[in-house]
């Protein structure tokens, strides 16, 4: 287990030195300056799979297509011949499993996701009993309390407190007081990933990436200005790596859009401590391998 | 006169040998609170019910600063970081137009309802309550101890005008202006960009707007006031902050934790220069801490720090 008390302190002129923070605008993975490497050895693969008519002009997402990308980006994270075996790589009749989706009203996980997610899990022989797609609720909810295995699928968007809204940040709701986590920028968001009713569970994650939002304002931290028609989806068994690699598609989406430097505001160091201080995966580029899938105009990485 | 004599920064600050002014602020703030809408409860009748054909739909919703998170998610910590008491929402609909959004934070003080809208300045400056901004989609002011907020679904030019109308409906129902934190006086006026100011206590705010740690080595808490400015001159930037403690002791153990993790390097001059080339010192003085963050220059830097502490003597 990472040691929590004799935690260094991290400061602005940590960035400074790799010339990192306005520089480029990034912070994620940084905190490895000071801290042990992260515990994973190897590679994380992340698939990044895109197709511009997976969602509209007015945001609506086209069930047939989004299903066949989560197929087409499942089989290429399991290097499976097709996609029948690689649901069933993942799950089995024996299993129980929880989709933690997201359902915050401005941008929720697409419900056509949620019922692809589903099906291909009743494919894979997974009972119907035995499935449950729940966000606020799963505390209480009978599937997820006997879960033993986890989907967790939400959209990216940016947060106010914790720089972005993440699949690491997704697993929040697991806890009875969110807000304690909320410290420092909810750098402690990892330490919920080690909790007995999630460690070891989740065996897919997907950063849905069809319309993420790249910039807040306001109480209610929304404004269609800052959604866009990225078209993608962000599918790994390593959550570090997914929410990593969507990081930076948001950094490159600011970094395009606004004529000023504004890196992602407060820094999502979440991320980098899922990694250096969690060991729940990588968050280094050069430490995840990253297949591009479909449509590759303005892919931003 | 020194700056405790001369600066009562806030609501808990002031020694004992200060009683007087003590008593006398604390009755300002009462009289204040008898002539003014004291929280959102006495400013809820006075609000409009229909303006520009929006009517107000549905019950009014009140949030508190633990309820106030099944509203607007993690945006919630930032109201509960300047001491949000109550938050007042109330939609407006209007056939074949978007619906509009008013929330009405009570942040208990004119000071924290100032220091929630420099959290977001960005937009055009438009002339409702005593400061207010507009962004497609987003209206933001502040009026005595409320911050208000205006939020469209969907920007149009008749619901941006509605949105301006009501805003200036809610100003006028707030009550009279009330006034500005007491440390934005010891900021040097040369070149400070005021509509940049951050005034703020909880240290993710700080990071929010400029990352420093990831620890609060600064110390802050809903006790410390503390203003985060911007300086052009002549070609040259900078950013300063100042922070009031509640005691002399605190403000003495945060310049040596600031030394520690962030300036090792400052040597007996105090300054040091980081690694993109610009300068950094800080200085206590009494319940003042004042940091040069970035300056273009040492001289830039020295000036800054002298002139905010001759502000803060009185000088």
């Amino acid at each position: 287990m990472p040691n929590k008390s004799s935690k260094p302190v991290i400061t602005r002129r940590d960035f400074l030195k790799t010339g990192s923070y306005v520089a480029a605008g990034s912070l994620v993975g940084l905190p490895l300056l000071h801290r042990a490497s992260a515990q994973t050895a190897a590679k994380s693969r992340v698939v990044l799979i895109r197709d511009r008519s997976a969602v509209d002009e007015n945001g609506r997402v086209n069930g047939p297509v989004l299903e066949s990308m989560l197929d087409q980006a499942v089989v290429a994270m399991l290097d499976a011949p097709d996609a029948a075996s690689a649901w069933r790589r993942l799950f089995g009749p024996d299993d129980v499993v929880g989709i933690k989706t997201n359902a915050w009203f401005r941008l929720p996980t697409p419900e056509a996701l949620e019922t692809a997610l589903v099906f291909r899990l009743g494919q894979a022989g997974v009972k119907s009993g035995s499935i449950a797609v729940d966000d606020r609720g799963i505390r209480d909810n009978p599937v997820f309390m006997r879960s033993t295995a986890l989907i967790n699928v939400r959209p990216m968007r940016t947060h106010h407190w914790s720089g972005l809204g993440t699949l690491l940040k997704n697993y929040i709701m697991f806890v009875s007081a969110p807000w304690s986590y909320h410290g420092n920028a909810c750098e402690r968001l990892g330490a919920i990933w080690q909790k007995p009713q999630v460690a070891g569970k989740t065996r897919l994650n997907i950063l849905v990436m069809l319309t993420p939002l790249f910039h807040g304002i306001g109480p209610h931290h929304f404004s269609r200005r800052y959604v866009w028609p990225y078209a993608g989806l962000i599918v790994s068994t390593d959550p570090v790596a997914a929410d990593a690699t969507g990081a930076r598609i948001i950094e490159a989406k600011r970094k395009a859009f606004f004529d000023d430097q504004r890196p992602i505001s407060p820094p999502p160091l979440h991320i980098a401590a899922a990694d250096t201080r969690f060991g729940l995966g990588n968050s280094n580029a050069d430490r995840i391998e990253l297949l591009r899938l479909g449509w590759g105009e303005q892919i931003l990485i | 006169m020194t700056a405790q004599q001369m600066n009562p920064y806030g609501r808990h600050r002031t020694p004992a040998p200060q009683l007087f002014g003590l008593l006398a602020g604390a009755l300002m703030i009462a009289m204040t609170a008898m002539t003014h809408a004291a929280s959102v409860a006495d400013l809820q009748p006075k609000l409009p019910t229909r303006v520009s054909g929006w009517q107000a739909e549905g019950e009014d919703r009140t949030f508190d600063d633990r309820t106030i998170f099944g509203y607007i998610d993690g945006a919630g910590e930032v109201y509960r970081a300047y001491n949000m008491r109550a938050c007042l929402s109330r939609r407006f609909a209007k056939d074949g137009q978007t619906d509009i959004t008013l929330d009405v934070f009570d942040m208990g003080s004119p000071e924290d309802a100032f220091g929630v809208f420099t959290h977001d300045t960005d937009g055009e400056r438009v002339d409702i309550g005593q400061d207010a901004r507009y962004r497609p989609g987003w209206l933001s002011f502040w009026q005595n101890r409320f911050f208000v907020s205006i939020y469209l679904d969907e920007e149009s030019a008749a619901a941006e005008l509605a949105v301006k109308e009501l805003g200036k409906q809610v100003a006028a129902a707030a009550g009279k202006p009330g006034k500005r934190p007491s440390i934005l006086g010891l900021l040097p006026a040369a070149g400070l960009e005021a509509g940049a100011i951050r005034f703020l206590h909880h240290p993710i705010v700080l990071n929010y707007h400029y990352y420093l740690f990831d620890q609060n080595i600064l110390l802050l808490s809903p006790r410390t006031d503390a203003a985060l400015a911007s300086y052009r001159r002549g070609g040259e930037q900078a950013r300063l902050l100042l922070i009031s403690y509640p005691q002399a002791r605190t403000a003495r153990e945060a310049l040596a934790g600031f030394h520690r993790h962030y300036l090792p390097d400052a040597g007996s001059s105090g300054f040091a220069r980081l690694e993109n080339g610009k300068w950094s010192a800080a200085r206590q003085r009494d319940r003042m801490l004042t940091i040069v963050l970035e300056a273009d220059s040492r001289r830039f830097a020295e000036n800054l720090l002298m002139e905010a502490e001759r502000n803060a003597s009185g000088e």
